[in-house]
């Protein structure tokens, strides 16, 4: 028997898979609807071994009655569906030590899913001994290297319009302003460039 | 000195020599007119003419001396060799000390726009396996530089990189990411590479996604960048291939057998201040992070705005900031792929043009090289040649409509003896006959090089076919100018009535024309041809016969355009030897690949074939909900974007997923937050979504 989803579980994320005492538990027609459709969604994931089906299905169940214990459940095929997506990435974080790395948490739910890692569900599911940290960490692939950023600004171009349009302007203001100053009130120094 | 010219005190002359070529062949044409024209003075629109033929005859000899010029070049070099040249076991050249023994990286970057994915990965696919058939692939990575909107392409890219990340292994040398926003189109992309990853390496080899070039090739280009350190850019001239219908194969043919002279005569006079295509090119990276940066032009579209051919206003500005760029004429091993028939090619015009014309306002910008400015107005010009010639033909049918108006005097005064007008005849014949000569002569040059290289010639088919190919491809090409000539005439006319471009993606298959599509698009010519037609036979019946070539074309529009895209037609040529190409009659391993790849394409990641909604499939089936969540950034959405995701859910809910329009498909698939919300309320719905049965290859109960 491994340590997967319940020991190991239990052990790093207190209160994982086991409901509190006071639980109440979840209806037999509520639970059949929604283990109805938790096997399907296990099937989808690529788990199809009856025995890891009905380990996390206990699990999951496990996990809505604590929550139930909280909140009254709106939809509890709703709520099966995200419990067993939080019970993936509680086992991911708990297999590979992360601790909210949510890219690297969404890069191991890739690499697990992706269908490349023999075994992985029953490693899930506890029924499995052997730890799949480094063949998970070999399959999460970064998209993108590390960043190596460089400066990449916009170039000045001085079109020849543009440059002439203020040219033209540029001489316009200079005459106005030459014309509206009279001549006796020009300095000599200004026109002659000498003290 | 190498076969692209360099070296040597000669090359101080080759531009003069090029361009006192052009200008005096040009005179001494605008010369022979002037005299047939000038009859008793010059009219207004005699001198309209002068300057329209000027024009015209500037761009079309600039043409012909670059195709002769390269001719000649092409002659003094050995013939082709019977096996593509092995340049990958030529040592790379020493280093500066600073840079001694400081490993760098080339990326291969591959931007793509709603591309088809099998294709951009059969042929990323091909290459990397020549650069690996090398033994010098450990200095590349690949990087594709998604921009691609539609949600089911980008989904299915996803899926092609993953499953081909997993066949590479370690270490990682593909890359993939999809902008969140495409701003400034392709030249926003590259420069968003730049800013996120472009430290990381010293060269980028820019790839279109219909680009295909061999290892040795990409070897040999790095090799030339590092002997050179003031070297910037160097652009491979891509040969045209893989196209099969009668249309592209006569371009292919045309491209591969004239290109080969434009290319070796582009690179005798553009030297070091050569030009950049967009792609099939390797950049020195840190000079173009620092100097090719774009503005925004003044003003609105379509003039103002992103620039958009901005290939060209790179070369120019790293030329500007004293960097070297090359056009690397003699350098094989570099292909595209072409529109496959007459409307796509003119689609694909639609989309340059307004890239081109932009230019005309840089040619007096300041700070450009010379040459760089002539690379701006040769541009425009391309594009401008068509309503130039078009104005060029109605002045011309106007001018000769109203000499048939005056009626000719032969007696003056008092004189018995009738005084015979002057006829022109010789002079009009001379001027028509040296116009036709610089237009075809560069295809009877190409054929001597055929006759004269023997090895080449029976790559093309053997001279007698290859000459019977330049008849009919000279043939088809004067009957599709006229109609190309419309087509750009009203593109250009668009363009500067202020209608902006979209940016469609390209339909580069074969495919073939319809008559509906063919009416569609050509109908207007024909009626063209025949209202011209009948007024010119009626009013001006001697003009009629000159115009002719430019009726037939119009004319006869619709049944070339569908004739000519028929792939049929075109593989029976190939059969018969005809428009046969180097890389058709001897094809390049990579090719053969690319060919191979895609064939028998690898299956989709997580069982998924190309035709199913994968936007959906990334929603639902967790292998590829997990995958695409995974390349998603890690970013919480606004308040603002949370709601309107949750009225895209409940749209997508209540009216089911024909509702939603592809950007709104993408806005769900854009944000992990959104993505799980989703995931789970449709997991959660009455019937259960049907991901089980396509989830292959997941099981981890092995």
């Amino acid at each position: 028997m491994g340590a997967g989803i319940g020991a190991a579980l239990a052990e790093v994320v207190p209160g994982a898979v086991s409901a509190p005492s006071h639980a109440p538990a979840l209806g037999p027609a509520e639970w059949q609807r929604a283990s109805g459709r938790l096997g399907e969604y296990l099937a989808a994931m690529g788990v199809r071994n009856p025995q890891e089906v009905e380990r996390l299905g206990e699990a999951v169940r496990t996990r809505l009655e604590s929550r139930l214990a909280a909140t009254p459940l709106e939809d509890p095929v709703e709520s099966a569906i995200e419990e067993t997506h939080a019970l993936l990435d509680l086992w991911l974080a708990a297999e590979l030590g992360l601790e909210g790395e949510a890219s690297t948490l969404c890069a191991a739910r890739a690499a697990v899913l992706g269908g490349g890692l023999p075994g992985w569900s029953a490693r899930w599911a506890g029924l499995s001994e052997r730890s799949l940290a480094p063949e998970i960490r070999a399959l999460c692939i970064a998209a993108v290297p590390e960043p190596a950023p460089l400066t990449m600004e916009p170039n000045p171009i001085d079109l020849f319009l543009h440059r002439l349009a203020r040219r033209l302007a540029g001489g316009f203001h200079r005459l106005l302003a030459r014309s509206a100053i009279p001549e006796s009130a020009t300095p000599k120094s200004a026109t002659r460039g000498h003290p | 000195m190498t076969a692209s010219g360099r070296g040597g005190v000669g090359r101080h002359l080759h531009r003069p020599i090029y361009f006192s070529l052009v200008f005096l062949t040009t005179l001494g044409m605008m010369s022979l007119l002037s005299v047939a024209i000038q009859d008793g003075g010059t009219t207004p629109l005699e001198l309209l003419l002068l300057i329209l033929y000027a024009i015209l005859m500037l761009w079309i000899n600039a043409s012909f001396w670059t195709a002769a010029i390269g001719f000649v070049r092409l002659l003094r070099l050995p013939d082709m060799p019977e096996q593509p040249r092995d340049q990958t076991t030529a040592p790379f050249p020493a280093v500066p000390a600073e840079e001694a023994g400081v490993p760098f990286k080339t990326a291969l970057v591959m931007p793509v726009y709603n591309e088809d994915p099998e294709r951009v990965f059969a042929g990323l696919r091909a290459i990397w396996g020549s650069l690996v058939e090398t033994g010098r692939h450990q200095g590349f990575e690949i990087f594709i530089l998604s921009d691609t909107r539609d949600p089911d392409i980008w989904v299915q890219e996803e899926m092609h990189w993953r499953r081909w990340v997993d066949e590479l292994g370690q270490p990682a040398r593909l890359f993939y990411r999809n902008r969140v926003e495409n701003t400034a189109r392709k030249s926003g992309n590259l420069a968003d590479f730049c800013r996120g990853w472009g430290g990381r390496y010293r060269y980028m080899i820019v790839l279109d996604a219909d680009s295909i070039m061999t290892g040795a090739t990409l070897v040999e280009m790095v090799r030339r960048m590092e002997s050179d350190r003031r070297l910037a850019l160097i652009q491979v001239p891509p040969v045209p291939v893989n196209r099969h219908s009668l249309f592209a194969r006569m371009l292919q043919f045309a491209g591969s057998l004239y290109g080969r002279m434009f290319a070796a005569g582009l690179a005798y006079w553009q030297q070091d201040t050569g030009n950049f295509w967009g792609h099939n090119a390797i950049i020195r990276v840190r000079p173009f992070a620092d100097h090719c940066g774009l503005p925004k032009l003044p003003g609105r579209e379509p003039f103002g705005g992103d620039i958009l051919s901005h290939d060209f206003v790179e070369a120019a500005l790293l030329a500007r900031s004293g960097w070297k760029v090359r056009l690397a004429d003699d350098l094989g091993g570099s292909y595209e792929e072409i529109p496959p028939t007459l409307i796509d090619y003119a689609k694909r015009d639609r989309r340059w043009c307004q890239g081109n014309l932009q230019h005309a306002r840089l040619v007096l910008a300041r700070g450009f090289k010379t040459l760089s400015r002539i690379h701006f107005a040769m541009g425009v010009m391309s594009y401008l040649a068509s309503p130039l010639w078009l104005l060029f033909l109605v002045a011309t049918g106007i001018e000769a409509y109203l000499r048939s108006l005056q009626a000719p005097v032969y007696f003056f005064g008092n004189n018995i003896l009738p005084v015979w007008p002057e006829s022109y005849t010789v002079e009009m014949m001379t001027v028509l006959l040296v116009t036709l000569a610089m237009l075809f002569l560069p295809k009877v040059l190409a054929l001597i090089l055929l006759a004269v290289k023997p090895r080449m010639g029976r790559l093309f088919g053997g001279v007698p076919r290859a000459a019977l190919s330049v008849v009919i491809e000279s043939l088809f090409s004067v009957l599709l100018a006229p109609v190309l000539m419309l087509f750009q005439s009203k593109f250009v006319a668009a363009i500067l009535l202020r209608t902006a471009v979209g940016w469609p993606p390209q339909q580069r298959g074969d495919h073939q024309t319809g008559f509906a599509e063919a009416l569609g698009a050509h109908g207007f010519h024909t009626l063209i041809a025949v209202v011209a037609g009948l007024l010119s036979y009626h009013y001006v019946p001697s003009f009629f016969w000159w115009f002719t070539p430019v009726l037939a074309g119009l004319a006869l529009s619709i049944p070339v355009s569908m004739i000519t895209s028929r792939t049929s037609l075109g593989m029976l040529a190939r059969r018969a030897g005809l428009f046969l190409t180097p890389e058709e009659s001897d094809e390049p391993p990579v090719l053969r690949q690319l060919e191979r790849n895609l064939a028998a394409p690898s299956p989709l990641l997580c069982g998924k074939t190309a035709g199913d909604d994968l936007w959906l499939r990334a929603v639902v089936d967790p292998c590829a909900y997990a995958l695409h969540a995974s390349l998603l950034p890690d970013e919480i959405p606004s308040r603002r974007r949370r709601h309107y995701l949750e009225g895209l859910i409940f749209q997508l809910q209540d009216e089911g997923t024909g509702s939603l329009s592809p950007a709104e498909k993408r806005a769900l698939l854009s944000h992990r937050d959104g993505l799980y919300e989703l995931h789970t309320l449709l997991w959660a719905g009455a019937e259960p979504p049907g991901a089980r049965a396509s989830h292959a290859g997941a099981d981890g109960s092995a």
